[in-house]
């Protein structure tokens, strides 16, 4: 006869079945009974962040770095809500999380108790599923479910919500085990059509003059980075990364063009405007990708590998859908697509490749920053980026040569996101060292979880480009709204000593000669440290596409300043 | 093409999974015009038909979308004009009075049914097509209309079709 356990007991149990061993949490009255079991867990490691915002970005960096569900716990009400960034984050950009938010007592659910909110209802549109588990018998059978749904198919993040009672409810335990989830699964065509697909496609890239890839995040997802490159070799197709596709393919790899979009090189931009074949991997055609959709690509056919049908002619119109995984994809097309060269297609890209306009005083660069950052590692480091002007640095000028080592929120455009996310990916690798580099503005969003690396001994090293503003809202000023900085300038407090009173080191750099010492001196730190790189202020990324306008219209200096009258 | 387009949903009887449904067509922005939910053959099944203006990829985005929901087992659509859509109204009308073999000639030549007979005010019931439903309603308004209920529109794809009936 199975045994009688207590909820909270069944729910560390289906955690360990799952394989989980660390979860990212902040304990509250409605999760009191789970938190009560845990200690008699050694094997789940729970780590307490100082915010359950963070909880949700570190599951997040920990699921991105690893391939497998993060794991976030809170508490009802409050503690709920905080959560809700980041699971907007993971669902935007498709990363398997799994999250338990204690409820209010059933009895009491309906009647506006202390710290009750209807988190399954706040959450219902930023996360792939969700359920109120109603009854201790259930629980088991609702943690295997979530994470087969967060990390089948397409991942995203999963909320499970236990009451307190629930919790406290005693129920058999039958260790039954992980499920598969009974979702309706969308056909990718009988395997007659995808073979004539595939064949299609290859006939397609076969006639095509002005052939390119773009890489998306379903690379990294797949883990198809072999096939990527396998694909780009035999064909001698140019490839282009989007902002979560970068580092699925080596950057040194002379067939690599860059990043599109609004902040992509011009020849990259212009490669897909010239493109006559486009070639779309696990990428969604996102506006910051695509710029203005009537001036996209227009003399292009697109053909689309795509795990989500719902992502097949959203944005862009398709040529030839290829439905499923982008590694059985590529395998399938790899089996199909002859050999081929695109040389004098690459020499006239090669031809429109600019020098950089950006210039920078007193020599402290975010290149020189950077590659002080990947001399000192060899290479060998995950960097986690924010969001603004540092993040489309990092995307661009880090030579990423190892597959998903570089990690950002991309769709939502999460400030705040690298600081927890980063000390997700250091204990998902650990061993390696994982930057976080963050602006002046991100890096005050969630710097409180410099304590919980502290407390718990995760070793991020922490980079902040101070500009003194929130650059990249600054830049948009600068350029959209007549110089108006309306709130943009940023005060800091002096974050050396602010490392100092968190107990770690830190240090400030000013001037170009100081930066490789100092990345160096974090790295041979064996815990946190903190590198603060004073970069000039008004730095402006470029070049740029206007919001609105298409990839053939960049901004590639700053425009005139203007003449009092 | 644009036009009506039904978009039928087999689903577990669920007030979540209905409203993660419900919540998803709001969301992605669908040209809704009608939703209907109902019990099915299957215990534990329910049927949603909402009917959509759209054209034909719109709707079976909307069927895509809808797929990928847990808990919904079946979701597919087809053209308003391939199946049978109908829905039921009841309407209140002020007692008509005077009027009455006008009104009981409205009533005959719609095959409407009273439903509930009171002095002041008479409640009629009548089904139909969308614009079965709409005509009734005109040819009910110099009555004085107090109240409509309407259960928007269900629809299954005709096997054999009959072609536009009332």
């Amino acid at each position: 006869m199975p045994h009688q356990l207590t909820g909270a007991h069944i729910l560390c149990r289906a955690l360990l079945e799952e394989g989980v061993d660390l979860l990212f949490g902040y304990p509250g009255g409605a999760i009191m009974p789970f938190y009560h079991a845990l200690p008699e867990y050694p094997g789940l490691r729970h780590v307490l962040v100082r915010h359950e915002q963070a909880a949700a970005h570190a599951a997040d960096g920990y699921a991105r770095a690893s391939g497998r569900a993060g794991v976030c716990v809170a508490t009802s009400g409050p503690g709920a809500t905080n959560l809700v960034t980041g699971l907007a984050t993971a669902h935007m950009d498709s990363v398997p999380l799994v999250a338990i938010t204690g409820q209010v007592p059933r009895a009491m659910m309906g009647r506006d108790a202390f710290q009750e909110t209807d988190i399954i209802g706040i959450t219902q549109p930023i996360t792939k599923h969700s359920r109120l588990v109603e009854d201790a018998g259930e629980i088991a059978d609702a943690v295997h479910e979530a994470f087969a749904v967060a990390q089948e198919g397409r991942p995203g993040p999963v909320l499970i919500d236990v009451p307190k009672d629930v919790q406290n409810q005693q129920a058999a335990w039958t260790g039954a085990g992980a499920r598969r989830a009974g979702t309706a699964t969308a056909s990718a065509g009988s395997p007659l059509t995808q073979a004539a697909l595939l064949r299609e496609a290859a006939a397609m890239i076969a006639a095509a003059e002005r052939p390119l890839i773009m890489a998306g995040h379903g690379i990294v997802l797949a883990r198809a980075y072999d096939e990527l490159r396998a694909l780009a070799e035999r064909t001698g197709i140019p490839v282009v990364t989007t902002l979560l596709g970068i580092s699925a393919f080596p950057e040194s790899h002379p067939l690599h063009l860059g990043m599109p979009g609004m902040h992509g090189e011009v020849h990259v931009n212009r490669a897909i405007q010239q493109a006559d074949v486009i070639i779309g991997i696990g990428l969604r055609f996102d506006d910051r990708v695509t710029g203005n959709l009537a001036g996209f690509a227009r003399g292009a056919k697109v053909i689309h590998i795509e795990l989500d049908p719902t992502e097949i002619g959203k944005n862009v119109p398709v040529t030839i859908a290829l439905v499923g995984d982008a590694g059985t994809m590529l395998r399938g097309l790899l089996a199909e697509v002859r050999p081929r060269e695109c040389e004098s297609w690459r020499a006239e890209i090669a031809g429109q490749v600019r020098p950089r306009v950006e210039s920078f005083r007193g020599g402290l660069t975010p290149e020189g920053i950077l590659g002080a950052i990947d001399e000192a590692t060899g290479g060998r480091c995950t960097v986690v980026s924010d969001v603004g002007q540092h993040q489309m640095w990092v995307a661009k000028l880090f030579p990423y040569q190892r597959p998903n080592t570089h990690i950002t929120s991309g769709g939502l455009g999460t400030m705040g996101f690298a600081v927890p996310a980063a000390m997700g990916v250091a204990m998902a690798r650990p061993g390696e060292p994982v930057w976080a580099i963050s602006g002046d503005g991100g890096f005050q969003m969630n710097l409180q979880e410099i304590a919980t690396m502290v407390q718990e001994r995760i070793p991020v090293k922490m980079a902040i480009f101070n500009n003194g503003y929130l650059g990249m809202v600054r830049q948009w000023q600068q350029f959209f709204h007549g110089r108006r900085y309306s709130a943009t300038p940023i005060w800091s407090p002096d974050y050396v000593r602010l490392a100092e009173a968190y107990g770690i080191a830190g240090r400030r750099v000013e001037c170009a000669g100081d930066v490789e010492q100092a990345v160096r001196e974090a790295l041979g730190r064996p815990g946190p440290a903190l590198v603060e790189f004073m970069i000039e202020q008004e730095l402006n990324v470029f070049p740029m596409i206007p919001p609105g306008a298409s990839l053939s219209e960049p901004i590639e200096a700053e425009p005139a300043p203007l003449v009092p009258t | 093409m644009t036009g009506s387009h039904a978009v039928t949903v087999l689903l577990e009887d669920r007030f979540i999974t209905f409203n993660r449904a419900v919540g998803l067509l709001r969301r992605r922005n669908f040209p809704v015009r009608s939703i209907a939910v109902g019990p099915t053959a299957t215990p534990g099944l329910s049927r949603l038909t909402i009917m959509v203006q759209s054209d034909e990829a719109t709707a079976g985005r909307a069927v895509e979308h809808l797929q990928k929901v847990i808990g919904v087992r079946e979701a597919v659509s087809f053209p308003a004009s391939d199946g049978v859509a109908r829905e039921l109204a009841l309407v209140k009308v002020r007692g008509p009075g005077h009027r009455y073999a006008e009104f009981l000639e409205v009533i005959q030549l719609y095959h409407v049914t009273v439903v509930d007979d009171a002095p002041d005010a008479v409640i009629v019931q009548l089904s139909g097509s969308e614009s079965f439903v709409l005509s009734c309603l005109r040819a009910l308004e110099p009555f004085e209309i107090l109240e409509i209920a309407r259960s928007g529109a269900i629809a299954l794809r005709a096997t054999n079709h009959m072609g536009s009936q009332p």
